[in-house]
Parts: C-alpha cells; sequence; structure tokens
C-alpha cells in the first residue's frame, strides 16, 4: 500500500514537473513570437525612415544607395534578411547629417534605437528558449513540438547618435 | 503609461540603487508619467517620503557579499507585492536588480507581461547569480528586456544569464553641477579634489598621497582638498610632516555641497585601483567643469572618451599621476580644452537623455507582450484549493480528496496533450 501511494505521489510530481516546463517553454515560445514581431516591426520602421531620408537627399550614388538598401530591407525574405539590414546599416552610417530635414532624421533616430532595443530583447528571449529546448527531458518528450529552434539575429546595428552612441 | 517600479534596498538607508530609482521616478513624473515604487521602508511616516513611494516592510540585515545587505521577503512582503501588483494597473513593470532576494525578486515571480530589468550589479563574483542562477531562471526568463548600467555590469549578465543587456548608464543631474562656485572663501588655485571614503583601499587616496611629494615638486603651491567619511586621522599620519599643511580634510560632505567641492579645485584626481563599475562621480566633476586625472581604468576609461575628455593615467602609478596632475596645473589653456570637451561629453548622461532611453524601452516591451502588467492565477490550482475547501469533514471525505486528486491529475495529463498540439499546428 505504502509503495502503491510512493508511486503515486512520485508519478504526481514527475508530471507536474513536465506540464510545468511544457508550460514554461510555451510560454517561452510566445516571448520569441512576439519579440519576432517587434524586432521585425522595428526594421520594417528603420527602412522606411531610411526610405524617407534617401528621398530628401540631393541626387546622386549616395542618395541611391540608401534608397536601394531600404527597398531591398523592405523586400527582403527570412533567408537573407541579416544581410540585406547590415547593408542598410553600412548606408545609413555614410549619410552625412544636415542634409535631410531635421523631423525626417529624427525618425530614423528614433527607428534605429528601436532596432537595438528590439534586438537585444529579441536575442535575450531566443537565448532563454535554446537553454530549455537544449535540455535533454523536453527534447526526448518532444515538447515543442514541431516547432524549430528559435535562431538568433545578428547584425551589426551601431549607428553614430547622440543617443546611440551613449548606449553603446 | 503607468510605470510600477520595485527597488529591493531599503528607501531611508543611502545607497546608488536608491539614488538612480529616486531620480529615474523624479524624472518619469517630469515627462508626464504615472509612477509607483515598491520598496522596503524603515520609517513609513517619515514626513520626507515621496507620495509615489509604496512601503514593502522594513528590510531584515542579512551579512551578504562582504557587506551587510538589507533584504526583505516572506509571506507578508509577497502579499503586498501582489497587492501592488493588482491593485496598479501597470503599463510596464521595471524591477531593479531582480537577483537581490528583495520586493524586486518577489514581483518577478508574482507578475506577467511587459518586464523590464535593470541590473547595477558589476562584481565579477556574484554570489548570488553563482548559488541562485539556475533556480531564479523560471523567473528570470519572464522578463522582457533588459537594461545594463555598465558593460561590466552588462558582462555578468551576459555570462550567468545568456541573451544581451542594453546599455543605459546611470543619469547625472547635470544642471545641478554646472557653474558651481567654490566653497565660501576659498579659491580653487592650485587645488586638486579628491571625493570618496578615504578609508576604502580601492579609491586610491594612498596613491595620490605617495604622488604628494613630487606633486610639490612640480607646482610649489599645489593643495590637496580631500573630501569623503572615513578617519582623518591615518590621512594624516601617511602624509609627511612637511607637508601636512598643504591637506585639508574636509570629511563627509552633503549631496548639495558636492558640486562645490569639485568647483573648489583646479583638477578632480581619480586614483582608483579597481573595482569602478560606472564613474558616476567622474561624470559629475566633468559637470562642474573642473578637469579631470584619473585612473586608466575602463569604467573611466569610457566616461574620458579614452583620453579626449579628461586625463588618464596608469592604474597605481604614482608617478605617472604626479607628473600629469602638475603638467595640467601648470596649462591652463589644456585645462579649458578639456573642460569644454567633457561639459559636451556629460550630455550623454545627463537624465533627460536617460530617462528618454528608459522610455523608449518601456514602449519596445510593451509593444512585445500582449496583455499590461498582471498576477498570475494558475486557474487549476483556483479549482483545485475550491474542490478541497469543499471537504467538511463528513465521512467521505478520503474519498472526495482521492477522486479531486485524481481528477486534477488526468485534466494535467489532458494539459500536456494540449500543449503538444497547440505547439506542433
Amino acid at each position: 500500500m505504502t509503495d502503491l501511494l510512493l508511486a503515486i505521489a512520485f508519478l504526481a510530481l514527475l508530471v507536474l514537473y513536465i506540464t510545468w516546463t511544457a508550460g514554461r517553454l510555451d510560454r517561452l515560445h510566445a516571448r520569441v513570437d512576439a519579440a519576432e514581431a517587434a524586432l521585425d516591426a522595428a526594421l520594417v520602421r528603420r527602412a522606411a525612415a531610411a526610405r524617407a531620408v534617401a528621398a530628401h537627399l540631393p541626387p546622386g550614388a549616395q542618395a541611391d544607395r540608401l534608397s536601394a538598401a531600404a527597398d531591398a530591407a523592405l523586400e527582403a525574405g527570412e533567408a537573407h534578411r541579416e544581410q540585406v539590414e547590415n547593408d542598410l546599416s553600412r548606408a545609413l552610417r555614410r549619410i552625412v547629417p544636415g542634409l535631410a530635414p531635421r523631423p525626417v532624421l529624427a525618425e530614423l533616430e528614433t527607428a534605429t534605437t528601436r532596432v537595438l532595443l528590439a534586438r537585444s530583447f529579441h536575442n535575450a528571449a531566443v537565448a532563454d528558449t535554446r537553454v530549455i529546448r537544449l535540455r535533454r527531458m523536453p527534447r526526448a518528450l518532444r515538447l515543442a513540438g514541431h516547432r524549430s529552434l528559435p535562431q538568433f539575429f545578428e547584425i551589426d546595428d551601431t549607428y553614430d547618435t547622440p543617443s546611440t552612441s551613449a548606449s553603446e | 503609461m503607468r510605470v510600477g517600479i520595485a527597488c529591493p534596498y531599503t528607501w531611508d538607508v543611502p545607497g546608488g540603487v536608491q539614488a538612480h530609482v529616486r531620480d529615474l521616478a523624479d524624472h518619469l513624473l517630469g515627462l508626464g508619467h504615472e509612477v509607483s515604487v515598491l520598496t522596503p521602508v524603515d520609517d513609513p511616516d517619515a514626513p520626507d517620503l515621496p507620495l509615489y513611494v509604496v512601503p514593502a516592510g522594513r528590510a531584515v540585515p542579512v551579512p551578504y557579499n562582504g557587506s551587510v545587505a538589507r533584504l526583505v521577503f516572506g509571506p507578508l512582503s509577497l502579499t503586498r507585492t501582489r497587492r501592488w501588483l493588482r491593485e496598479g494597473g501597470f503599463d510596464v513593470l521595471h524591477v531593479h536588480e531582480p537577483i537581490v532576494p528583495s520586493v524586486s525578486m518577489l514581483a518577478t515571480f508574482a507578475a506577467s507581461g511587459p518586464i523590464v530589468a535593470t541590473f547595477h550589479h558589476a562584481s565579477t563574483r556574484s554570489r548570488a547569480l553563482q548559488v541562485f542562477g539556475t533556480a531564479l531562471q523560471p523567473a528570470l526568463e519572464k522578463i522582457t528586456g533588459r537594461i545594463a548600467v555598465s558593460p561590466a555590469a552588462r558582462r555578468i549578465v551576459v555570462e550567468h544569464l545568456g541573451g544581451d543587456a542594453v546599455l543605459i548608464p546611470n543619469g547625472v543631474d547635470v544642471a545641478r553641477f554646472m557653474g558651481a562656485d567654490p566653497l565660501p572663501g576659498r579659491s580653487a588655485t592650485s587645488t586638486v579634489v579628491f571625493l570618496g571614503r578615504i578609508d576604502e583601499g580601492r579609491k586610491g587616496l594612498a596613491v595620490l598621497l605617495e604622488a604628494l611629494p613630487e606633486l610639490v615638486r612640480l607646482v610649489p603651491d599645489v593643495r590637496l582638498l580631500i573630501a569623503g567619511p572615513g578617519d582623518a586621522e591615518d590621512v594624516r599620519a601617511a602624509v609627511p610632516p612637511s607637508l601636512r599643511d598643504r591637506v585639508e580634510i574636509l570629511g563627509l560632505v552633503s549631496e548639495q555641497d558636492k558640486p562645490r567641492v569639485f568647483a573648489s579645485g583646479q583638477v578632480y584626481c581619480a586614483p582608483n585601483t579597481h573595482g569602478e563599475s560606472f564613474g558616476i562621480v567622474l561624470v559629475e566633476a566633468m559637470a562642474t567643469g573642473t578637469p579631470v586625472v584619473a585612473s586608466d581604468l575602463e569604467a573611466f576609461r569610457r566616461v574620458l572618451e579614452d583620453g579626449r575628455a579628461g586625463v588618464l593615467v596608469p592604474v597605481g602609478d604614482a608617478g605617472a599621476l604626479a607628473e600629469a596632475l602638475g603638467e595640467l596645473l601648470g596649462d591652463a589653456p589644456r585645462r579649458q580644452a578639456l573642460s569644454t570637451v567633457a561639459l559636451e561629453a556629460v550630455q550623454a548622461y545627463d537624465w533627460s537623455t536617460v530617462a528618454r532611453q528608459v522610455v523608449e524601452v518601456y514602449e519596445t516591451v510593451a509593444a512585445m507582450a500582449p496583455a499590461a502588467v498582471h498576477v498570475d492565477v494558475d486557474p487549476e490550482l483556483e479549482s483545485m484549493a475550491v474542490d478541497l475547501a469543499a471537504v467538511d469533514g463528513t465521512d467521505d471525505d478520503a474519498g472526495r480528496l482521492v477522486a479531486t486528486l485524481r481528477r486534477w491529475l488526468s485534466e494535467r495529463r489532458a494539459a500536456v496533450g494540449a500543449l503538444g498540439d497547440r505547439t506542433r499546428s
């Protein structure tokens, strides 16, 4: 009788632990999804701001380059996103302040800061999720179902403005 | 926005984190946000307690990391924390030092929704993280956005918790320091100022005193003005008798007098040997326009922009320190140039800049969480509590208990299946 009770207690604890981990993983995936959406929105906002700046630059190679980079970023699919966003970062670093009106540049500055924040928070969410995903029990029981392992988003988003230079 | 801030350390005990939270709360209010701060308070009836402070009870002193930490834990604090979260209706919860066993940690455990955490701690021997890191992980992974106040603090976060943290420096009220006058009846001429605990070795006063004889040789009328708590007699004993009349020890100075202390020197000297994560005192000195000579520590190098906004000297090198101080005291144009660059550099640390960056984090984080801050209630556990409450002492209690547990177990199993289906779809 005691053995049976012990076995039941153990089973209950085990089930509790597995459901708790599954719930935890579910919350983490929700966090990654939300972070991904926010990062996507931030990148789109940056590309749109870059396009607005390009439209105000005097015609020439610099304006062409920036608007091409912004268009490529807006149209990029999942596969090449990092590379295309990196190209945009590089093009942005070359623009000379003062050539576009202040509000347009201010929006670009805000948009770039948002990319920096969204990317950092996204990668933290990915890191937290991967720690649990890569443990033995969740892998063996396939607690994550068919969800692919979340991937980090790595681009160089440093951009020399007063606000970001203070935070980088 | 409605912002709930949790501060782990006792509000009415002076400290860096408390000062940071107070300044942040004031500036957020100034920007038109609503703020509530949950923190341990020793004297909830103190007349100068800000209206936004919600006391979480008295803290218990516990020896920790070589000093005494005052912590709050237990069912009463947890109840208060949960009530604060429930009644606050916050758009964002901002916890400071969530790894310290106090209200920040309790709030992180209890809340769901957009949570921002600021990490101040920079010691590499963070015992709390080493010992409790894994146990705290389930709570820490609820944090939506992490902020570190210095590169050192950020490194600790990344090493122990993985992932990333954005850097937002500590804020300084630049306007409070700008254009300060010297202390009454004093001229700054040929005066070097030191400010910091005089009995704490890492502040490096010993290096400055060691440099004094050589400095006197270079600048015959040089004077040393030392401000900070500690035993003045020990300092006097370390100075050769013939030079004692050049050293003046002010002792502890008030926050209000601090700008005037910096302004009472022609140069501010920070000979720290190690352990500085940020260098807020440098930013304060720079804001008064007093040029800075500081040890070449990572944190100082950053604030002084690799030597553009102040002079860097090798750590612990008294000879180099004397030389640098002597040179700067004899070179008015260079002092002026450093002061101009420094005044520009400190703008990045002004609270107006810093608070704006924090608000940007709030906005980003609020967009990342589906609901505002709320307290989790496990519906299954609640229903189980109701069922168990129905056990009223009649004969078939045991039977009901078993039935309840059996049902609960099968619900749990179904929940696992449902979760699996949801993630697979």
